[in-house]
C-alpha cells in the first residue's frame, strides 16, 4: 500500500476538540437579527392571504414579494420557490420569514400571523400521484426473448423507507448585506451551489455574492441542496432589514422540514434459465416530495444501479420519480443507490434459496467481471475484486460454518448471518463532471515557500482538509505544516465542484496532485506562483448519453462486500447485532484512519436504515418522527463488534490510486442485514426498515403456517 | 436572573416548597430537555437527607436525590434494580438522574419505577408540617398525575428488605442505549418446599401507569412448582383480560403479544429454576 495511507492527526482535530472551532451558531450575535420561517401547516392548499400584525421597530417580515430577483431557488430545475406564492405544496413549505433582534419576540410575531388557506386534496402516496417528475428507461439485450425462454420467472416487490441524515449540527446560515455585496456563511456542503442560487434569487452578478463555509457538523448529503433554499430566504430577510440575519434550525424543524432519503418501491421480474439469471425487468418508483430538488440525479443513480453488481445480459429498467405533497427528498449518502441495491441483493438471495443454492454462491456466479459491460452498455474498465473480497471476508468471519450452523436451530433466540455485495460509481453520474461541473482547482505558492490549496471542497467531518493537504504535501515533498488549507470562500477559491458523490479525493484530489507536480517542476524559491488544473475526462471513458442512458455512467467503481450476523428474540422481535463487517476497495486510502472511520460510520448508518430508523408521514402529510427520542439511530452500543478490511485496486486516474469512498459503505449493508434476518426468521423480507414489531409479526406468521 | 433555589437542608427545602411556586429539580435530565425558560426550580442536590442511602430492619431507604450511579454502586441495592438501572439511558445521564426524579416525572416508562412497583416500595413524602408514607401504587393516580401536594417533596423510596429471591427483568427499547422503554417487565418469585411463596410481576411502558396486578399474581401463590402447568392458562387469561395496552409508536397488539410471551417465559423460568 502507498505510504500516503499512513494516518496523520486530522488538520481540524485540534480546534474541534479544544472547542475553538466556530460552527454557524457560534459566531458573535452582535448586530445580527434572528430569522425564523413562517411555514404552511397544510400539505396542499391555496394561499388566500397572510395577515401580519403590526411589527415592532427593528422587526421585518419578508415573503415572495421581497425577492429581488426571481422567486426561484435554482437547484437543478427551477420549481422550488424561495417563498410560496399561490399555493403551499407540503406541510412546512416556507411562506415568509420574520427577523428581529429578540428571538422570543420573533416567535411571538410568528404565532400572531394569520394565514388563510383553501384546502386542496393532498397526494401523499406516490403510487397515486399523477405528477411524474422524471421517467427514465434503459435496456440491454433482448429482455422479452429471455423471458419467453425462461425456466422460471420470479416477481417480487421491495420497499424502502425514509432516512434522516442525523448530522450533529442542524442547518444554519447567516446572511450579511453590505454595500453592493451579500455574504452568506454557515453550515454548507456546496458553496458554489449556494452562490448560484443566490445570484438568481437576488438577480445580481457573480461578484455581488460571496459564500463562505463555516465549520460544519456533518452533511451526508443533507446540506447539498438544502442550504441553497435557506440561503435565499435568509438573504431576502437580510436585504429587507438592511442588517445581518441568522437562521439556525431547531432539531425538530430540521427533521420535519429538510430533505431525507427517498422512500422507494421497486418491482423486480427476473428470468432464470439453467440456474442462471438471464434477464431482469425492473420498475422503480421514488417518492420525490413536493419539489424536484435533487430527485432527477438521485433517480438516475437508482436506475443505473438497479441490477446491483451483477452482469445481467438482458436488462430493462424503468424508474420514475413521483410528486407528493410531502417534504422534498434529496441527496443522502448513496444517492438513490441504497434503495435499488437492497432490492437487487434480496431478489438474488430469494431466487438462490428457491433454487436450493446458497445465496452467496449464487451471487458470486453472477457478479460482473473486469471487462464486462455495465448496465448502461459501458464497461468495467478496471479489475472487479469482489470474489477476492468475499473470499477474504467469509474467511475472516467464518461465514460458511456459521451459515450452516444457523440453518438448524431452536429456542427463543435465533441467529442468522447474511452477505451482500455493492459498488459505488465514483463521481458524478454520466458526463456530469465533463459537461456540468468542469472542476477547477488551484495551488497558490507564497514567497515563504508555503503552499495554499484553493478549492471549493468542504470539510464536514469526512477529513477532506487533511486528505487534500496530504496529497499536495506528498507530491511536493513538503512537510504537512507547509500546506495551507482553509474552508472555502467563493471570493478566494475556484469552483472545483460540490463536495458530493464521493468525488472530491478522486477528481479534485487528482487536479491538486497534477497542479502540485507542475509547481514542483517549475518551483522558484522566494517567488509567488500559482497553478491551476481543469478537469479532463479520461481517454478510456465511453461517453455517456443521458437521453439513451448508454455509455460509462462512471469512470470507475469502488467495491464493497458486507457481512452481518445477528440474533433475534422471538418473544419480543428485538434484534441484536452480533457483528458487522465490511471489506472495501476504495483504491488507495489517502488516510487509513479517515477511511476506516468512514466505513464504520457508514456500516452503522446502514444498520440503522435496515432496522431501527423509522420515519413516517401521517395522514396530514406531517413527518411524525421529528426528534431524536422518536427517531432512533444506532449508537456504538448497538454494534460493538465491527470490522473493516481494506482491499486496494489502484485507480490510475486518481491521486496515488485513490477512488471514491464516502458513500460506499451504506449502499450495500441493508442486503447483508436483511439476509441475516431472513435466516434467523426462516422467512423472506421485502422492506426496510424492518422493525422489531415487523419481526414479531413475521415470526408469528411463520410459526402459524 | 434567578431561576431557582439551592437549599442546604431539608427544612429549608420544605420551607421554600411551601412558600414559592417551584419545580423540584433532582438531576434535571428530564427538565433540561423540556427547556421551560420561565420555570423556577428547587435544586435539591445539596440536601443531605435526600442524597443518602440508609438501611434499617425493614427498609433500604433511597434518598429521592440519589443518582442512579449511586444506587447501582450501593452494596445493599437489589440485583433487579441494578439491572434495570443499568439499562437507563447512558452513563452520563445515570450520573445525574435521580430515583426521585424518575418517580416525580410521572411516566409509566420510567425504568426504576417499574422495579419500585414490583417490589411494592413505599414513598416517604414530606411537607413543612410532617410526613406521610404511602405505597407507590397509591402515589400514581393517572398519567402524569401524582398524589403529591404543592408543598410536598418526595423524600425517600422505601424498599422492603424482605423480597422474593429470584427475578427476571426485560426491557424492550428501540436500541441498546439511550432508549426509552417501549415495554418493560419485572417478575420476582420465591419458592419454599417446592411451592411458590411469593410472586410479583409488573409491566412498564404499556399503559398510562405501570401495571401491577397482585390479585392476578395471587393465582400462583401456594401452587407447587411441579403443578404450575395446572394454573398456567388461568394465570395468562386473567392477565390478558386485565391488560389494555395503548396504541402508540408501536401497536397495542405488539405490546400485548410481547407481554404474554414474557409471562409465558416467566412461568417457564420458575419451573426450570427448580
Amino acid at each position: 500500500m502507498d505510504s500516503i495511507s499512513k494516518s496523520v492527526v486530522k488538520l481540524d482535530h485540534g480546534p474541534k476538540v479544544r472547542g475553538e472551532a466556530l460552527y454557524a451558531p457560534d459566531h458573535p450575535m452582535e448586530g445580527v437579527l434572528h430569522g425564523k420561517l413562517l411555514r404552511s401547516d397544510r400539505a396542499y392548499a391555496r394561499l388566500l392571504s397572510v395577515q401580519v400584525p403590526e411589527l415592532p421597530e427593528g422587526y421585518v417580515f419578508a415573503d415572495w414579494r421581497d425577492v429581488p430577483g426571481e422567486n426561484v431557488v435554482l437547484l437543478i430545475l427551477e420549481d422550488t420557490p424561495v417563498f410560496a406564492t399561490d399555493t403551499v405544496e407540503f406541510l412546512g413549505d416556507p411562506i415568509g420569514i420574520v427577523a428581529g433582534p429578540n428571538e422570543a419576540v420573533v416567535d411571538q410575531i410568528l404565532s400572531k400571523i394569520q394565514v388563510e388557506y383553501e384546502d386542496l386534496p393532498p397526494v401523499l402516496d406516490p403510487e397515486t400521484s399523477e405528477t411524474i417528475f422524471f421517467d427514465y428507461s434503459h435496456q440491454q439485450g433482448d429482455v422479452d426473448q429471455a423471458f419467453a425462454q425462461a425456466d422460471r420467472i420470479y416477481e417480487e416487490t421491495f420497499r424502502t423507507g425514509y432516512q434522516e441524515h442525523g448530522y450533529l449540527e442542524t442547518n444554519g446560515l447567516t446572511a450579511i448585506p453590505s454595500d453592493g455585496k451579500l455574504t452568506v456563511h454557515g453550515s454548507i456542503q456546496c458553496p458554489y451551489y449556494v452562490h448560484k442560487a443566490l445570484k438568481k434569487a437576488l438577480g445580481v452578478e457573480h461578484e455581488a455574492v460571496q459564500v463562505i463555509q463555516d465549520v460544519t457538523g456533518g452533511g451526508f448529503g443533507g446540506k447539498e441542496d438544502y442550504p441553497s433554499i435557506l440561503a435565499c430566504q435568509v438573504a431576502v430577510a437580510a436585504l429587507k432589514a438592511g442588517r445581518p440575519v441568522r437562521t439556525i434550525y431547531s432539531r425538530r424543524e430540521d427533521m420535519a422540514y429538510t430533505s431525507k432519503r427517498h422512500p422507494s418501491r421497486s418491482r423486480y421480474k427476473v428470468a432464470v434459465k439453467d440456474g442462471r439469471v438471464t434477464a431482469m425487468d425492473i420498475d422503480i418508483l421514488y417518492n420525490a416530495g413536493a419539489y424536484t430538488t435533487m430527485s432527477m440525479v438521485v433517480l438516475q443513480r437508482g436506475v443505473i444501479c438497479a441490477n446491483g453488481v451483477y452482469h445481467i445480459p438482458n436488462l430493462r429498467v424503468r424508474g420514475r420519480s413521483a410528486k407528493t405533497n410531502t417534504v422534498p427528498n434529496g441527496a443522502f449518502r448513496g444517492f438513490g443507490a441504497p434503495q435499488t441495491f437492497f432490492s437487487a441483493e434480496m431478489i438474488m438471495a430469494h431466487i438462490a434459496t428457491d433454487l436450493g443454492i446458497d445465496p452467496l454462491t449464487f451471487k458470486e456466479a453472477h457478479v460482473a467481471r473486469h471487462g464486462d459491460p455495465t448496465s448502461t452498455g459501458g464497461k468495467y474498465h478496471f479489475p472487479v475484486p469482489l470474489l477476492e473480497m468475499s473470499e477474504k471476508l467469509t474467511r475472516e468471519v467464518d461465514y460458511w460454518n456459521k451459515r450452516k450452523e444457523y440453518d438448524t436451530q431452536s429456542g427463543r433466540y435465533r441467529r442468522g448471518i447474511g452477505f451482500s455485495f455493492s459498488f459505488h460509481g465514483a463521481g458524478f453520474t454520466g458526463s456530469g463532471e465533463r459537461d456540468i461541473i468542469k472542476a477547477v482547482a488551484a495551488l497558490q505558492k507564497y514567497p515563504d515557500g508555503k503552499v495554499e490549496i484553493l478549492t471549493a471542497g468542504t470539510e464536514m467531518g469526512q477529513g477532506l482538509l487533511t486528505t487534500f493537504a496530504k496529497i499536495v504535501a506528498k507530491e511536493l515533498h513538503l512537510p504537512l505544516n507547509q500546506i495551507i488549507i482553509a474552508l472555502p470562500d467563493t471570493d478566494r477559491v475556484p469552483d472545483s465542484g460540490p463536495t458530493v458523490a464521493s468525488r472530491s479525493v478522486m477528481v479534485v484530489g487528482e487536479l491538486l496532485r497534477r497542479a502540485a507536480a507542475r509547481l514542483k517542476a517549475e518551483w522558484v524559491d522566494g517567488e509567488a506562483q500559482r497553478f491551476e488544473e481543469k478537469f479532463q475526462e479520461p481517454d478510456f471513458v465511453i461517453p455517456f448519453n443521458i437521453e439513451t442512458f448508454q455509455g460509462d455512467a462512471y469512470p470507475t467503481y469502488s467495491w464493497g462486500a458486507h457481512c452481518v450476523e445477528l440474533e433475534i428474540d422471538t418473544f419480543t422481535g428485538e434484534h441484536k447485532v452480533l457483528g458487522a463487517w465490511g471489506c472495501y476497495d476504495v483504491g488507495t486510502p489517502i488516510d487509513m484512519t479517515v477511511i476506516v472511520g468512514q466505513m464504520e460510520g457508514g456500516l452503522l448508518q446502514g444498520i440503522g436504515y435496515s432496522h431501527m430508523e423509522q420515519m413516517v408521514c401521517d395522514r396530514r402529510g406531517c413527518i411524525r418522527s421529528n426528534s431524536y427520542s422518536d427517531y432512533t439511530m444506532p449508537t456504538s452500543a448497538d454494534v460493538p463488534n465491527m470490522g473493516v478490511m481494506i482491499h486496494v485496486e489502484e485507480y490510475p486516474e486518481g491521486p496515488y490510486g485513490a477512488k471514491g469512498a464516502g458513500e460506499l459503505p451504506i449502499v450495500g449493508i441493508p442486503g447483508a442485514y436483511i439476509s441475516a434476518l431472513e435466516q434467523a426468521l426462516g422467512a423472506d423480507v421485502h422492506h426496510i426498515p424492518f422493525s422489531m414489531e415487523d419481526t414479531l409479526s413475521k415470526w408469528t406468521e411463520v410459526q402459524t403456517l | 436572573m434567578k431561576n431557582g433555589f439551592v437549599p442546604q437542608t431539608l427544612t429549608e427545602a420544605l420551607a421554600i416548597r411551601r412558600r414559592e411556586q417551584v419545580t423540584p429539580y433532582g438531576g434535571g435530565t428530564d427538565l433540561m430537555a423540556e427547556h421551560h425558560r420561565a420555570g423556577t426550580y428547587l435544586f435539591l442536590h445539596r440536601v443531605p437527607e435526600l442524597t443518602r442511602i440508609t438501611e434499617d430492619d425493614t427498609y433500604l431507604r433511597l434518598g429521592a436525590c440519589c443518582t442512579f450511579t449511586q444506587v447501582v454502586n450501593h452494596p445493599a441495592t437489589p440485583a433487579i434494580l441494578k439491572e434495570a438501572i443499568s439499562r437507563i439511558a447512558a452513563p452520563a445521564i445515570r450520573n445525574l438522574g435521580t430515583v426521585g426524579g424518575n418517580i416525580g416525572n410521572g411516566s409509566a416508562k420510567a425504568d426504576s419505577v417499574l422495579i419500585f412497583f414490583a417490589l411494592d416500595a413505599k414513598l416517604r413524602l414530606m411537607n413543612a408540617d410532617g410526613e406521610r408514607i404511602l405505597p407507590i401504587r397509591a402515589f400514581y393516580k393517572g398519567r402524569k398525575e401524582l398524589d403529591l401536594a404543592e408543598d410536598e417533596l418526595i423524600v425517600e423510596v422505601l424498599l422492603p428488605r424482605q423480597m422474593p429471591e429470584r427475578y427476571i427483568y426485560h426491557k424492550v427499547g428501540a436500541r441498546a442505549a439511550l432508549a426509552i422503554s417501549r415495554l418493560s417487565f419485572a417478575g420476582l418469585w420465591s419458592v419454599e418446599d417446592g411451592k411458590l411463596t411469593a410472586c410479583a410481576t409488573a409491566f412498564g411502558a404499556i399503559e398510562q401507569m405501570v401495571v401491577r396486578l397482585p390479585e392476578v399474581d395471587e393465582i400462583l401463590i401456594g401452587v407447587p412448582v411441579a403443578q404450575l402447568h395446572r394454573v398456567r392458562s388461568q394465570y395468562l387469561q386473567a392477565y390478558s383480560a386485565k391488560l389494555n395496552p395503548i396504541d402508540g409508536r408501536i401497536s397495542a397488539l405488539y405490546r400485548k403479544s410481547v407481554c404474554l410471551n414474557l409471562l409465558e417465559d416467566f412461568l417457564d423460568q420458575i419451573q426450570s429454576a427448580e
